[in-house]
């Protein structure tokens, strides 16, 4: 089933949740949204549930306008964050619930059941009552629940979300496996960065109810739009700087400790544009030996220094005042301590160059 | 892929579940109108009006009436000083509950309750009997040589004390459950703040925990004030008739004749209405959230060796005292020959036959399970259906809908039932022909509130994802509400359930006033007439007060098991 959202908005009297959301999920795709808590995501979701309703804008299920559809017409398998597992049903009862509504066959009811618990290896514990369960596979049978009703969307509110980290590693899995298997169009929804880029091909980004992205892990990490997306996805050094001027694709910009040359702008900028720049932690390379000069190349001083087992990360401190977190794998020696002067050196491909913070998300 | 015929099936199904939703509604506010709104409004225009014009004569009559002054002064007082007693009495009673641990307490806690379902009229027999001329009191007395004449303890000059005694032996446990519960709402974390800062413990009770357990303590106090100002039963079986109930009682019959009686319930609504206001708004001051979410330690302390006397004389000296009434009511039913001695000299189980052998007694017990039968099942189905569209705010006008609702709290039971009369005569429902729906009816919305508020605690606890879950799969809302809602909320169900039916068995002011032919008598009534009735009647009356009790010791033992500390909680408005 194709999923598109069309212009829509959601509001709650004079604040906006979702704004102008345009988005269309592929069929069979397994899609993320990903963003912070507020941002709108699960408002979105319920939304494509039917259970909020849409303000302005139209949804489309294969071409079809179902923007009026009740939540009861949609076909949606729906896992909670909180899975919501009936407490008084057993496992067999809270599957079996969905599919007694939709007047099925005794037989075809047992076959499907047989078939989701095997699917999410619930065998052993289709007896049990949800409170007799573990966090991870109450998770299962949420899924299982959803999965039953052979639904045209399934829509997963951070399913991940309360348990452990071993635990969620392994369901990451289960989950990459489970679509795979039944292919059914799945939405994602999480604030887990690293959940969405390790699992996720299509990833869409939101900020304060705005869409902001959408694009393969790799692509929002090394191209990112904002920089609120260039600070979200991994870590980064976000930089206030002015545009110096413009060369067809080059730009020139000033900042704090100097000027830097980029290859790649977010946007059209003009000479004297505030802008913001995204210099990522592993894309500065630290050189000991000072003898830099050109361009790209700039002073700065060792704040700090934190010792991470397989890397080290610096905090050094660059002219103007400006904190770089700079990482480091394998250091050379430790002759240098706190205090002591290293020069700095970045590829004009690593010199992101993008909207100003403050001006907010733009799309 | 999704089938038309399915579609249309399925919006069909939809319309019929928001008829029915709706139509609750509907009918939910059609009840509350005709049986709360309209019957007060009655009452209201006909204190100002006379054949349609204005009038505001009755009023200086009222004034003018020594005896109804007096009876209003009589009430008020009763109001503040059984207020002021069941203060001082729960007090330690919730602190030690709230603050310690001990061997019994949970049986010790639960005896302490049991007075609240005890009628106290029925007390009032045993009381009665034990503080006659020639009762059990005075007999001891005279025995040991203390004093040589009779002291005529229920003389006109001691009832007022009578009442106000029997009136704090019933309410203390509403005062006990409030007072516990707002005072298990504080965090001890902000009073173990308050220890790190070297505030000493007394100044912490002032200056911290009584801010924050105030709201609690108002809401339980304007209940007890305004039912003891209210209550019918005692004064009527004390003999108490300079009180405001009683006066309203004897007016019913010729209230055409003398409408002085709507000035004076109108006098008592405005009167309940702004001691309630004024409690909620000036006294009880703002309810604060807590807002402590982290480690909350709910261990409790442990007396010490001189705490321990204390603790077991204070609980259950208070629970002996006040069972003390119900107990002489006990040793009248069974008492045989009982003649100028302390105590029977002789028991028998004969009134106990009694009670089954005549149709008046027999009948209260049937009419009375009955009606609070019924009138349960209205409370049951009435109540979910309110506390889930407040819950869930399913219409835009909940906060109005909780008020109304929780209006039956403050209105006194002799106001309504005054009101249905004068509403209700010469209408389909006059209780002359047939008593039975205007007797469900009001047991029903007088109790409305413990089974609104019992859901609503249900369904809050409860995550709305739960029935999201649901909707998801197809289910319309009356089968998620079916299927889903009910079966986890049905603990709190129970719960109200149970003391719905409780009040509305031991209810004295709706059954004496509404029910006027004996064939419709229900247990308190009967209880009433046999009472005044010459010869074996109070004995009668009293074995049938003990079947009652049983009765109602099973059920607020059964609600207080589901409920548990929760309890509290029912008692606020």
């Amino acid at each position: 089933m194709e999923v598109v959202f069309k212009g829509i908005y959601k509001r709650y009297g004079q604040v906006t949740a979702v704004h102008n959301l345009n988005l269309k999920i592929e069929k069979g795709a397994l899609h993320f949204l990903l963003g912070p808590s507020g941002c709108g995501k699960t408002t979105t979701l319920r939304m494509l549930a039917g259970l909020e309703a849409v303000s302005e804008g139209q949804l489309f299920f294969n071409g079809k306008d179902v923007t009026k559809q009740p939540a009861v017409e949609r076909g949606i398998g729906m896992v909670f964050q909180n899975y919501a597992l009936w407490p008084h049903m057993t496992v067999y009862k809270n599957i079996e619930y969905g599919l007694k509504l939709r007047k099925l066959s005794k037989e075809e009811i047992k076959r499907r059941i047989d078939e989701v618990v095997a699917i999410t290896h619930l065998g052993n514990f289709v007896d049990r009552l949800p409170g007799q369960l573990s966090g991870g596979q109450q998770q299962r049978v949420a899924l299982a629940r959803a999965l039953a009703i052979r639904p045209n969307v399934l829509l997963l509110d951070e399913p991940l979300s309360n348990l452990d980290a071993k635990l969620r590693m392994e369901m990451r899995d289960n989950i990459l496996r489970i679509h795979k298997q039944t292919g059914i169009t799945t939405l994602y929804v999480t604030h887990d960065q690293r959940e969405a880029l390790s699992m996720g091909t299509n990833v869409s980004v939101m900020h304060a109810g705005h869409l902001i992205q959408t694009d393969n892990p790799r692509t929002l990490y090394t191209t990112p739009k904002t920089a609120f997306i260039a600070g979200f996805i991994g870590e980064t050094n976000p930089v206030d700087a002015v545009v110096e001027s413009v060369n067809g694709s080059e730009t020139t910009v000033r900042t704090s400790f100097g000027l830097l040359r980029s290859t790649y702008q977010s946007a059209t900028f003009n000479a004297g544009d505030k802008v913001s720049l995204s210099l990522r932690p592993e894309a500065i390379h630290i050189d000991w030996t000072k003898s830099g000069t050109g361009e790209n190349y700039f002073m700065t001083n060792v704040e700090h220094l934190t010792y991470l087992g397989e890397s080290e990360q610096f905090l050094l401190r660059a002219a103007g005042g400006h904190c770089l977190k700079v990482n480091f794998y394998h250091a050379p020696d430790h002759s240098f301590h706190e205090g002591s002067e290293v020069g700095c050196t970045i590829d004009a491909s690593d010199v992101l160059v993008l909207p100003p913070q403050d001006m907010g998300p733009s799309t | 892929m999704i089938q038309s015929t399915n579609e249309e099936a399925s919006a069909w199904r939809r319309k019929v579940s928001d008829f029915v939703g709706y139509g609750t509604v509907a009918v939910t506010i059609g009840i509350l109108f005709f049986f709360l709104v309209l019957p007060v409004s009655v009452i209201m225009a006909r204190a100002f009006f006379n054949n349609g014009e204005f009038t505001f004569r009755y009023f200086p009559l009222l004034f003018s009436n020594e005896l109804l002054m007096g009876s209003i002064w009589n009430s008020v007082l009763i109001g503040i000083v059984a207020t002021i007693f069941t203060t001082i009495l729960s007090f330690p009673l919730a602190l030690i509950n709230a603050r310690f641990d001990f061997k019994g307490k949970a049986l010790l806690s639960g005896l302490l309750l049991v007075p609240m379902v005890m009628p106290p009229f029925v007390g009032a027999i045993g009381i009665m009997r034990f503080f006659a001329r020639r009762g059990s009191v005075n007999l001891t007395l005279m025995d040991m040589g203390w004093i040589d004449t009779p002291i005529d303890w229920l003389g006109p000059d001691n009832m007022f004390w009578a009442v106000v005694i029997l009136e704090v032996l019933h309410l203390y446990p509403i005062m006990y459950l409030n007072l516990t519960a707002a005072l298990a709402n504080v965090d001890p974390s902000v009073e173990e703040m308050a220890t790190t800062l070297g505030v000493p413990k007394w100044k912490q009770y002032r200056d911290i925990v009584w801010p924050l357990a105030r709201p609690g303590y108002f809401a339980g106090a304007i209940i007890v004030f305004i039912w003891a100002l209210t209550d019918l039963g005692t004064p009527l079986l004390v003999g108490y008739h300079e009180t405001i109930p009683v006066q309203i009682f004897n007016m019913i019959t010729d209230v055409n004749e003398n409408p002085v009686g709507y000035a004076l319930v109108f006098l008592v609504i405005v009167m309940t209405v702004s001691f309630f206001v004024i409690s909620k708004k000036a006294l009880g001051g703002k309810k604060y959230e807590m807002m402590a979410k982290g480690h909350v330690s709910n261990e409790k302390k442990h007396p010490s060796w001189w705490g321990y006397p204390l603790i077991y004389g204070l609980v259950g000296g208070t629970a002996f005292i006040a069972l003390l009434p119900h107990l002489a009511v006990l040793i009248t039913a069974i008492s045989d020959k009982w003649f100028m001695t302390p105590l029977p000299e002789q028991y028998t189980m004969e009134h106990f036959k009694q009670v089954f052998g005549t149709d008046l007694a027999f009948n209260g017990i049937k009419n009375s399970f009955f009606l609070a039968g019924l009138s349960t099942l209205v409370d049951l189905v009435l109540g979910l259906l309110i506390a889930y569209v407040i819950v869930r705010k399913l219409v835009p006008f909940t906060g109005a809908l909780d008020g109304l609702v929780m209006i039956p709290l403050a209105l006194p039971g002799i106001v309504l039932a005054f009101g249905y009369v004068v509403t209700y005569s010469d209408t389909i429902l006059d209780p002359l022909h047939n008593p039975v729906p205007l007797l469900v009816i009001a047991y029903a919305i007088r109790r409305l509130p413990y089974m609104v508020r019992s859901a609503t605690a249900g369904l809050q606890q409860m995550s709305s994802s739960l029935e999201e879950a649901s909707t998801t799969f197809g289910a319309s809302r009356f089968h998620t509400l079916r299927k889903i809602t009910v079966p986890l909320v049905m603990a709190n169900l129970i719960a109200g359930a149970l003391l719905c039916f409780s009040y509305a068995m031991l209810d004295v002011s709706d059954s004496l006033i509404l029910a006027m032919k004996e064939r419709f008598y229900p247990l308190t009534k009967a209880i009433y007439v046999l009472f005044l009735e010459q010869g074996t009647g109070e004995l009668v009356a009293s074995a049938l007060g003990i079947i009652g009790m049983a009765i109602l010791i099973v059920c607020i033992m059964g609600s207080s098991l589901v409920l548990g500390k929760k309890m509290g909680e029912l008692f606020r408005s």
